[in-house]
């Protein structure tokens, strides 16, 4: 292969993964970078990258009557409550399914992810009939069961998959070295599914953390979420864009850091099973 | 130590039985290899003597104690897996002293135990590491510690060594048999590769879709299978098999005819068989002697030279014989070879697959592993 012909492929590559990274990047930063600059600015015709930064938008934001307080407490509330749930009980069913030796077990798996491929906009009628009959509506507990309804089939469905992974014996040489299943599970089985375990739970969390039609619909004045207080910003006489931008960057910065903080197993839990 | 004995033990999956009424008794002490192709049921029996499955009929009795619905924590085995199923996340410490932290062994008394179970296995300077970080060689001592930490009444093997190299799983074949002089413990071992059951066992129990074919010592097998299936296991090459005329059964064994009309007395039982029979005639490949005046003549298609010894696998008759010989033989591909073995080393089975019986029993039957062992040392 002449050097020509050897560089082509790479200088593509590099080409393309520039493209790709600044069409996924740029939005972001632009909207991190926007919600340090002063509203003047802001809107500008000529976007400016020299600017002296404020935090006056974070500091309204968190400050007077309407204060983000309450809404980013709700986020964390439902959300972590709903992922919690969904992790615990989607890691006992998925160990369950399994390992379980029954006819039709693939059908079993399969009817239960189904329940996640509904779209949200078919359930949300009939999940409002109930909640109002159950006195859910406005509650915090509304919402968590919203986004377990959702989270927790795929929970199950992606536990599933990486249990299925796991060789079974692992436990069961653990079960001949004296241990009861629970302490198979707790002590050999639990420690091993960390991967998968932050996987779901970051994925149910960014599922319950970004949503917007549910939180709209369900939520009441006392449990409003984030995503509802952006909208608010969203009015007939204008948008804050300075708020707006700070409250976006205050959704996205939490997962990204998080998401870094846990990229080992995360992606050790996304491509478990990919390769040998 | 213990003993074992299997009552008629029936496996049921979802309508298929998979274990078709096995009776079986390990004495104590005993070094037990289940043998069989794949699929023939040697680890579903291995695993429900550990009690990772459950047992449909019959029993199973440890020490004369029936064990059907005890748990495998308080059998008292320990089994070491084919894909040795080490903890990944413990060190090689935690992963042997696991059975004795769940026991609620202290500390000290569990380190003391991994040392002494590392010193026999040559692991002491392995203990701070986590399996990813051992050889295939490594991790199989390590789970074989693993069993020897806990002290159990019986050893189970699943397959052990199948993951390793040849010459690693030639070493740990040595290395285990030695183990079980030192422990003097009862073992049960499971594998496919007869050569392993051969060298290892003081007695093989040869399995073929769940029914056991034949249980006896490795040299018994040898030169006394039961049926035409044990004979064609247990011995490699293959022994050749060839079907044959029945000439006489009367008097001192049986006459049969050979392929290019030459005939030889077989010495075994004919009392069922009568002239006109059709048997089977079967001959291991290194029984088989070159010689210009044997009764069998064929054609080299084939010569596999492994330096001692040489296959040569020659046409006679429409059949193809392998034929092991001396390494210096000099033939080529194409040469004519006559050939023929001595009558007493000829096996006969009759038409339902079954031997017949030798009128002599081969002196080495009754001589045990360990008067072998004691005679290399």
């Amino acid at each position: 292969m002449t050097p020509a012909k050897r560089w082509l492929p790479f200088t593509l590559k590099i080409a393309l993964l520039t493209l790709l990274l600044l069409w996924t990047l740029v939005p972001i930063l632009w909207m991190v970078l926007s919600s340090f600059k002063p509203n003047s600015i802001i809107t500008a015709n000529t976007p400016r990258l020299l600017f002296t930064p404020t935090l006056e938008h974070y500091a309204t934001l968190f400050s007077g009557g309407n204060s983000l307080w309450p809404y980013l407490t709700n986020s964390l509330l439902i959300a972590g409550t709903s992922t919690l749930i969904a992790v615990v009980l989607g890691c006992m069913a998925g160990f369950g399914l399994s390992r379980i030796r029954i006819k039709g077990k693939q059908h079993l798996a399969f009817w239960i992810i189904s329940t996640r491929m509904a779209p949200i906009a078919a359930v949300i009628v009939p999940l409002y009939l109930l909640f109002r009959y159950l006195y859910l509506l406005d509650t915090h507990i509304g919402l968590i069961v919203a986004y377990l309804s959702f989270n927790l089939p795929f929970a199950i469905w992606l536990m599933t998959a990486f249990f299925d992974d796991l060789p079974p014996d692992l436990e069961e040489a653990a079960m001949i070295d004296g241990a009861t299943k629970f302490q198979a599970f707790r002590l050999v089985v639990l420690p091993l599914m960390t991967p998968g375990l932050v996987t779901t739970a970051i994925l149910c969390f960014i599922f319950a953390w970004n949503d917007y039609a549910f939180a709209q619909t369900f939520s009441g004045p006392g449990t409003q979420t984030i995503p509802i207080a952006a909208a608010q910003l969203l009015t007939q006489t204008g948008i804050d864009w300075g708020k707006l931008l700070a409250i976006g960057t205050i959704v996205v910065c939490p997962m990204a850091i998080a998401g870094l903080l846990v990229k080992r197993w995360l992606v050790k839990g996304l491509t478990l099973g990919a390769v040998k | 130590m213990a003993t074992l004995q299997l009552n008629n033990i029936v496996k049921d999956f979802a309508g298929t039985q998979v274990i078709k009424g096995v009776d079986l008794e390990v004495k104590d002490r005993e070094f037990v290899v289940f043998v069989g192709p794949s699929g023939c049921g040697k680890s579903t029996l291995l695993r429900m003597i550990a009690g990772l499955e459950s047992v449909s009929s019959g029993d199973i009795l440890i020490d004369g104690q029936r064990m059907n619905e005890v748990g495998p924590a308080e059998r008292g085995l320990a089994m070491v897996f084919q894909s040795y199923a080490l903890y990944p996340h413990m060190t090689v410490e935690d992963n042997m002293g696991f059975s004795l932290r769940l026991a609620g062994v202290d500390k000290e008394q569990r380190r003391q135990k991994v040392l002494e179970a590392a010193r026999i296995l040559q692991l002491e300077n392995l203990l701070e590491r986590k399996p990813k970080a051992l050889s295939g060689g490594q991790r199989q001592r390590v789970a074989i510690g693993r069993a020897i930490v806990r002290n159990p009444s019986i050893f189970l093997f699943d397959e052990p060594l199948s993951n390793l190299d040849a010459a690693l799983r030639v070493q740990m074949r040595i290395e285990l048999a030695r183990l079980h002089e030192e422990l003097d413990a009862t073992m049960i071992y499971v594998t496919h590769d007869q050569i392993e059951a051969m060298t290892m066992a003081d007695k093989i129990v040869v399995l073929q879709g769940g029914i056991v074919e034949q249980v006896g010592s490795p040299m018994e097998l040898y030169h006394h299978p039961r049926n035409r299936f044990v004979a064609g296991f247990i011995g490699s090459p293959k022994m050749n098999f060839i079907d044959v005329e029945v000439r006489d059964a009367r008097g001192e064994g049986i006459l049969v005819r050979l392929p290019g009309g030459g005939e030889s007395r077989i010495p075994v039982d004919g009392s069922g068989c009568q002239a006109g029979d059709i048997a089977t005639l079967g001959i291991r490949p290194e029984h088989l002697i070159l010689d210009d005046n044997g009764p069998l003549t064929g054609e080299i298609v084939v010569i596999e030279r492994l330096g001692g010894v040489t296959s040569l696998y020659v046409q006679c008759f429409g059949e193809e014989w392998i034929l092991v010989t001396d390494g210096e033989v000099s033939h080529r591909v194409r040469d004519s070879v006559r050939f023929g073995f001595a009558p007493t080393r000829a096996h006969l089975f009759a038409e339902d697959g079954l031997a017949l019986p030798h009128l002599e029993r081969h002196p080495l039957v009754s001589v045990e592993r360990k008067e072998n062992r004691a005679a290399i040392s």
